[in-house]
């Protein structure tokens, strides 16, 4: 008995000693702890603040059944270029005669077919079960997925990259997924914050995304959200470019220093 | 003019930086060195050559093989890979190309069986669709694993596992191969069959070069055309077995076993010119047998001990000529660096 329980504390003190040299990660769960409690204590805010919610001409369920889908949807973006860096399968398509474009696209296809499918269910569940009301604009809805899969792919490669040379733990996923859940307009409107918090709103790209998309499924036209769509398009055209530069970059050193297999 | 080389390094170097912990008190500084993996190195491989580099833990091996596929890229000079340069014509290498890695099962999807996942790394490496189906079947006929194609990767065995990475690395029909380290870990049998394979199958039948890394001396000795041995990133040895052997040929060795010899009979032996050196080794003698290593200036020397056994009337009941392995030469190759 007493050898098990030495060999179970051996274990933990693996794991402990394993988990610690992992720094970034630990600041990032931590972090993620703290942003997460203060979306909870918001969201149970905006639950009494119709006032705000009515800016959007919808209901509470409506508003947070389109948030959830599509927040589902956008972290499962956020993870899909860093889900194909398994170091083994890396190196063996790095050293096929396969453009690196081809490499993040094409691994990152499936998730982005599984996801919208999540996305639908969402929405099939909020209609037949809650009695959500959409009207949707089917061009505008796939402008503002199509800029919206664009922006997070851009922050998934931003993610991927620095993964690969932090091997575990990327500040980046981290910090896009507390900014979509507190300034995101996810989960509750950001006007119920303080305006100081309510102005990080208004400079992530997440916050554009659910604005138009919301608007897009609940009968409004493209030229009424043409401001917010524009301030998305070219944040999009900004952070896609961005992003691959820098896996591309994170890539080459890795190779140059021989630890893209080092996970 | 058409290159000879398939292969061919041109002063490559590799650095790697390595942060080494000094456990001194209670604060723990790392200290940053720099190891040369891969020190200026000048290989030429020939069209059709199965070359074996050998060298031991860290000699700089795997790191010559990720250079080459491109994975690395190096700090000084070049190779050419079928004639096309590492740095400059990535794309063209990578065509030319066929790597096998010493972890044999990386990049597989163990949900998939071994057809679906060929299917796949056919894709990527381009084998035309409508051919892609046939190619498959023969990679998967060519190493056996026909029976096995549509069963998951998860159930394959170690040996199977490396013979579907064999196939894979076919799959494009590649004029050369990188073969890293293809038989660690594997079964005697597995071995030798992967052995045969390389040897009869990729480099005979085909005329595919193939550049084979291997701790195993012997190994290398069995099956490859040359042979060339890697220490702290530099080529210090690169002939044929035989030729690599005789490197480190200074003395000739002979053990007999003898019937009746006297104490007066060894004492002659022992001023016998030819000889260098007599130690008693009875380990094959019986009775009134006795056992002798003899050293010999010279192989041209070993009539001469005829002779003397003839003259003195010793029944000679067992000789042989003792050769250095390749194993004798690698290490003494390898001390001397």
């Amino acid at each position: 008995m007493r050898d098990e329980l030495e060999k179970i504390y051996y274990f933990m003190k693996r794991d402990i000693i394993s988990f610690s040299t992992y720094k970034t990660n630990i600041l990032i769960l931590v972090l993620t702890a703290l942003f997460g409690a203060l979306s909870f204590a918001y969201l149970g805010s905006s639950a009494t603040s119709q006032s705000v919610l009515s800016m959007y001409n919808m209901n509470l369920t409506t508003y947070l059944i389109i948030g959830l889908a599509f927040s589902t949807y956008l972290n499962q973006a956020l993870t899909l270029v860093q889900k194909t860096i398994n170091p083994w399968a890396l190196e063996e398509v790095l050293v096929s005669p396969t453009r690196l474009s081809t490499f993040i696209i094409g691994s990152s296809i499936w998730g982005f077919i599984w996801s919208t499918a999540v996305v639908v269910v969402y929405l099939v569940i909020g209609v037949v079960v809650f009695g959500v009301s959409l009207s949707v604009n089917v061009l505008g809805t796939m402008i503002v997925l199509a800029l919206g899969i664009g922006t997070f792919l851009g922050f998934s490669m931003i993610g991927a990259g620095i993964l690969i040379l932090t091997k575990q733990g990327d500040p980046v996923t981290a910090f896009i997924t507390i900014a979509t859940s507190l300034f995101g307009n996810v989960l509750f409107p950001p006007q119920i914050m303080p305006p100081a918090l309510q102005a990080i709103s208004y400079i992530v790209p997440q916050y554009y995304f659910f604005t138009c998309i919301r608007l897009m499924l609940t009968g409004w036209t493209i030229t009424m959200i043409l401001p917010e769509l524009l301030i998305l398009a070219l944040m999009c055209c900004i952070i896609v470019p961005l992003g691959y530069a820098i896996y591309a970059w994170c890539l080459k050193t890795a190779r140059k220093n021989g630890t893209l297999s080092w996970f | 003019m058409q290159n000879e080389y398939a292969i061919q390094t041109l002063n490559l170097t590799k650095t790697f930086t390595a942060k080494i912990p000094a456990e001194t008190g209670l604060i723990r500084r790392r200290k940053t060195t720099m190891i040369t993996a891969i020190n200026g190195l000048n290989l030429q491989i020939k069209k059709g050559e199965l070359f074996g580099l050998l060298g031991p833990n860290g000699a700089g091996k795997t790191t010559l093989v990720k250079m080459l596929c491109t994975l690395l890229p190096p700090d000084k000079g070049t190779a050419l890979v079928n004639g096309f340069d590492i740095v400059k014509q990535q794309m063209n290498v990578k065509r030319s190309l066929g790597t096998l890695f010493s972890v044999g099962e990386r990049g597989f999807f163990w949900r998939l069986n071994g057809y679906r996942n060929l299917e796949f790394f056919a894709a990527i490496y381009n084998v035309p669709r409508q051919k892609r189906h046939d190619r498959i079947m023969e990679v998967l006929r060519l190493v056996g694993l026909e029976r096995s194609a549509f069963d998951l990767y998860q159930k394959y065995s170690g040996g199977m596992k490396r013979k579907l990475s064999l196939a894979r690395t076919l799959l494009p029909d590649p004029p050369i191969l990188l073969l890293d380290e293809p038989t660690t870990g594997l079964d005697v049998i597995s071995s030798r069959n992967i052995r045969e394979f390389v040897r009869s199958i990729v480099n005979d039948q085909s005329g595919r070069t193939v550049l084979y890394t291997t701790h195993y001396i012997e190994e290398a000795s069995q099956i490859c055309d040359r042979i060339g041995i890697l220490r702290s990133g530099q080529l210090i040895a690169c002939d044929t077995p035989d030729a690599i052997r005789s490197m480190i040929k200074k003395k000739e060795l002979i053990y007999i076993v003898v019937e009746h010899i006297s104490p007066q009979q060894i004492e002659r032996m022992h001023s016998l010119p030819a000889i260098t050196n007599i130690t008693e080794n009875n380990q094959d003698a019986t009775g009134n047998q006795r056992g002798f290593c003899l050293e010999l200036k010279s192989v041209d020397q070993v009539p001469s001990i005829f002779d003397f056994l003839f003259k003195e009337k010793i029944k000679l009941v067992n000789f042989q000529r003792e050769e250095p392995t390749l194993e004798d030469a690698f290490i003494e190759l390898t001390k001397r660096a």
